[in-house]
């Protein structure tokens, strides 16, 4: 009882803090919106699409031009102080807030959903399976074969693989994402033709479902592998050297000494004291993913919402768009942080029973 | 440990060695770049697309040559200001410019342009003929220009082409595809139309009718001549250089992109722009992040936890989409990306340094100097500072790379400042314009690779210099 109230109020801590990032990231965007303009930018868009729809009613009803524009003038007064467009941004913080977490924030410019709308919250949401689908994929791929590999090269430290990994982990390290995705593309797809070059489908996309989910499967092997390749070689590294750390404690020592098996050693003692950082450095590859995945999907042409970024940034620009995708983005890291904060406290008994 | 084992580490070790080498090569690249490039590089130069008119567009590299099967043909470029022959006479003075062009080679040029520049007289322009001797002997006239007799305002002497030189591309020119049509009418007696010949006139020039080949024309190798005649009718008439420029498929040390600019030049000058970004960036963000974490882990109180909680959920932030959005609503600058990318990097160090200055405070040197009645100032600078230096210059390189790539992948997102030219700008226009999907492997490869060297450099140097920051690290070599 004592135990899980201990928890209880730790992870709501935790839960706290994540909050003020989330808060923090908002108050941000809003006060950026606010003293660029763009806030009214926005509004005054929505009150002209309001005026427009009205012109086509009242056309009909009131003939004199003159009154009509008589009337919209009012009408448009009206909605400016509904708005609040008269007053200054910093006093409609609030209402700005509201419309950035609802993602209310208007008509996208030449943007559309797949479904032909222009609203905002449409474009984005409907994108936002196929990035979680890419980053989840190549986070829960990273995190394993850094575990295993991480851990079996710790127990030969000093070898020559052991090097060998150090060398990739450097390189990995100083790899850009989207680079490496260009030199796959380059070679493995418009040389060699192994891969499609880009997309989640072929074009027309397959019917069935089997068909269906290996196409997918087929175009998303390059975008995975290009997440994995870079973010991997890190994650390797430090699961080897917190590994080491652990392994070199008395009390691995005291189990050598008393003759366990090294297997029994490495599983009940070093692996299970290593564990909360090795999840706390997860941390690191979940930014790597989650940012790469932006790179990844504007190289791969992955319609996710990192290349919605990238559509949104040429051209035209979709300000409306780059805010929402702003926003989601830190939401989703903030919840995949919690989730990891959740797997530490379970895997961590001082935080449980330290009083 | 001290800078001396620092140093130690970076000399001994073979990581650290190579990496020095590679950091040292960086710096002198980049020293030179920076003596011998202009000032305003990116926006005259490299942005300047008049400036790379005459360079052939999208071709490799000329030692492609070595490893393709295709026989390319190099870019050639000549330029004459001194008449080979003068004649003169009472009224009037003929120069006459001979350019010889050899064409030995299996494919035809990509294209042909013939620039003059500085022409002064003072009544009457010149004649300017343009004549092409062919190997077969023909030598028909491509084309006659007159420059712009004087207004009526304008006082001697007048000058035409001063500004900017006029450039005639001759294989797109109409009168010299009429010419041309004309020639290889009367070579094979045939009564063909211009359109007949194509828009390209590069054929025609270099090549006679074949209805075999696949462009209608076969190329016709050997030595070929441009004669300029010039016609001054006036006594002091003079001209400028004059430039010809047979277009290849290949050319310089790395190639071209599809505005023909030079990809060696504007990948030199990213040498001293990509080093500028990771050391200003990490120099800014371990000073903010040091001085945080001294204070914070010196005073206590209510310093330390707000800035403990400061650190926490800046340290939690997701830089890339924050970057993006802020760049986007601010505008890309160059020092606007460093400077957003320093505020959101520092927490990690804070809460490191932090940790070390706790447990620093505790030792005997801090207290006693506090008993002498040190004030804080002088004992966080002179006393707490020092200790931690070596470890906060291990993650000054490390955080450097990191700098780097944020800046590669903004700009690849197309947010790159426009006025100062990267390696990630270079491979984001590549991107944009389909080079990959071309197979243009001279505009992808080079820069991805050096943005990795650099960045390998770092990474290092930093691996080197390992057991700084992880003291067990130490014992086990």
């Amino acid at each position: 009882m004592m135990n899980s109230y201990k928890l209880g109020r730790v992870l709501i801590f935790r839960a706290l803090s994540l909050i003020s990032v989330l808060c923090s990231v908002l108050l941000l965007l809003v006060i950026t919106l606010g003293a660029s303009g763009y806030s009214d930018k926005i509004l005054t868009s929505n009150v002209d699409e309001e005026l427009r729809g009205l012109r086509g009613g009242l056309a009909q009803t009131i003939r004199d031009p003159n009154e009509l524009e008589k009337v919209l003038t009012s009408r448009r007064h009206e909605l400016h102080v509904l708005y609040g467009l008269n007053d200054p941004w910093y006093q409609r913080i609030p209402d700005t807030l509201i419309d950035v977490v609802t993602l209310d924030l208007g008509q996208a410019h030449t943007l559309r959903s797949y479904e032909g709308s222009s609203n905002i919250s449409d474009i984005v949401l409907e994108r936002l399976p196929r990035t979680l689908l890419l980053v989840t994929t190549a986070f829960f791929l990273t995190a394993l074969l850094g575990l295993w590999i991480g851990i079996n090269i710790a127990t030969k430290a000093g070898s020559s693989t052991d090097r060998l990994v150090a060398t990739f982990s450097a390189i990995s390290f100083a790899l850009p994402t989207w680079w490496v995705g260009i030199i796959l593309i380059l070679f493995l797809s418009i040389k060699f033709h192994i891969f499609p070059s880009g997309g989640m489908y072929s074009i027309p996309p397959p019917e069935a479902g089997l068909e269906r989910f290996l196409d997918l499967l087929s175009h998303s092997i390059l975008p995975v592998f290009t997440l994995v390749l870079v973010s991997v070689g890190p994650y390797i590294y430090s699961v080897r050297t917190m590994t080491l750390n652990i392994a070199q404690e008395d009390f691995i020592s005291v189990a050598k000494a008393k003759g366990l098996p090294n297997s029994l050693i490495m599983r009940r003692h070093i692996l299970r004291a290593a564990a909360p950082p090795i999840v706390t450095s997860l941390t690191l590859s979940l930014i790597g993913s989650l940012g790469g995945s932006i790179l990844v999907e504007t190289v791969f042409n992955w319609q996710g919402m990192g290349r919605l970024y990238f559509d949104a940034v040429t051209g035209k620009p979709d300000e409306g768009i780059i805010i929402a995708l702003t926003f989601i983005f830190t939401l989703l890291y903030v919840a995949a942080r919690f989730f990891l904060e959740v797997i530490y406290l379970i895997l961590d008994p001082r935080v449980r029973y330290s009083s | 440990m001290d800078f001396k084992e620092v140093g130690h580490l970076l000399i001994r070790t073979k990581t650290g060695k190579i990496g020095v080498i590679f950091f040292l090569s960086l710096i002198t690249i980049s020293i030179y770049v920076g003596f011998s490039y202009p000032g305003n590089f990116g926006r005259d130069v490299w942005g300047n697309p008049e400036y790379w008119a005459d360079n052939p567009k999208s071709v490799p590299p000329s030692w492609s040559n070595l490893i393709s099967s295709e026989s390319l043909v190099e870019h050639t470029v000549l330029v004459t200001s001194k008449p080979n022959e003068l004649k003169e006479s009472e009224f009037e003075r003929i120069e006459t410019f001979r350019l010889p062009v050899n064409l030995f080679e299996k494919d035809f040029p990509s294209f042909l342009s013939l620039s003059f520049s500085d022409i002064e007289f003072s009544k009457t322009p010149p004649i300017i003929s343009v004549f092409l001797r062919r190997p077969d002997g023909s030598s028909p006239l491509l084309f006659r220009h007159i420059p712009l007799g004087p207004r009526d305002d304008e006082v001697n002497p007048v000058l035409r082409y001063n500004i900017s030189p006029m450039r005639v591309v001759l294989n797109n020119d109409p009168n010299v595809i009429i010419n041309l049509t004309k020639l290889h009418n009367q070579l094979n007696g045939l009564e063909l139309s211009s359109r007949d010949i194509g828009s390209d006139g590069i054929y025609a020039t270099f090549g006679n009718i074949d209805k075999d080949h696949s462009k209608g024309f076969a190329l016709l190798d050997g030595p070929y001549e441009f004669i300029i005649e010039v016609l001054h009718k006036d006594k002091l008439g003079t001209l400028g250089p004059i430039k010809l420029v047979v277009g290849g498929s290949v050319y310089g040390v790395m190639g071209t992109d599809s505005l023909g600019r030079d990809l060696g030049v504007g990948l030199l000058f990213g040498f001293p722009v990509a080093l500028i970004i990771g050391i200003l960036a990490s120099t800014l963000t371990t000073g903010i992040g040091t001085f945080l974490g001294i204070l914070s882990g010196y005073q206590g109180g209510w310093v330390d936890t707000c800035i403990q909680r400061l650190s926490d959920v800046v340290a939690n932030i997701p830089v890339l989409p924050i970057l993006i959005f802020l760049v986007f609503m601010f505008g890309s600058n160059l020092f606007l990306i460093i400077l957003i990318l320093v505020a959101f990097s520092w927490p990690g160090l804070a809460i490191l340094i932090r940790s070390m200055v706790l447990q620093i405070r505790t030792g005997q040197i801090i207290e006693a100097s506090q008993v002498l009645g040190a004030s804080n100032r002088w004992i966080m600078l002179r006393h707490i500072f020092p200790q931690t230096a070596p470890f906060v210059f291990a993650q000054m390189i490390f955080f450097t790379p990191a700098a780097i790539l944020a800046e590669a992948g903004l700009s690849f997102l197309g947010l790159g400042d426009p006025s100062i030219p990267t390696w990630g700008q270079i491979l984001e226009q590549g991107f944009r314009t389909g080079a990959v999907y071309q197979g243009y492997w001279w505009w992808i490869l080079p820069p991805g690779l050096l943005i990795m060297v650099t960045a390998l450099t770092f990474a290092l140097l930093a691996l080197a210099l390992e057991p700084v920051i992880n003291p067990k690290l130490r014992d086990s070599q």
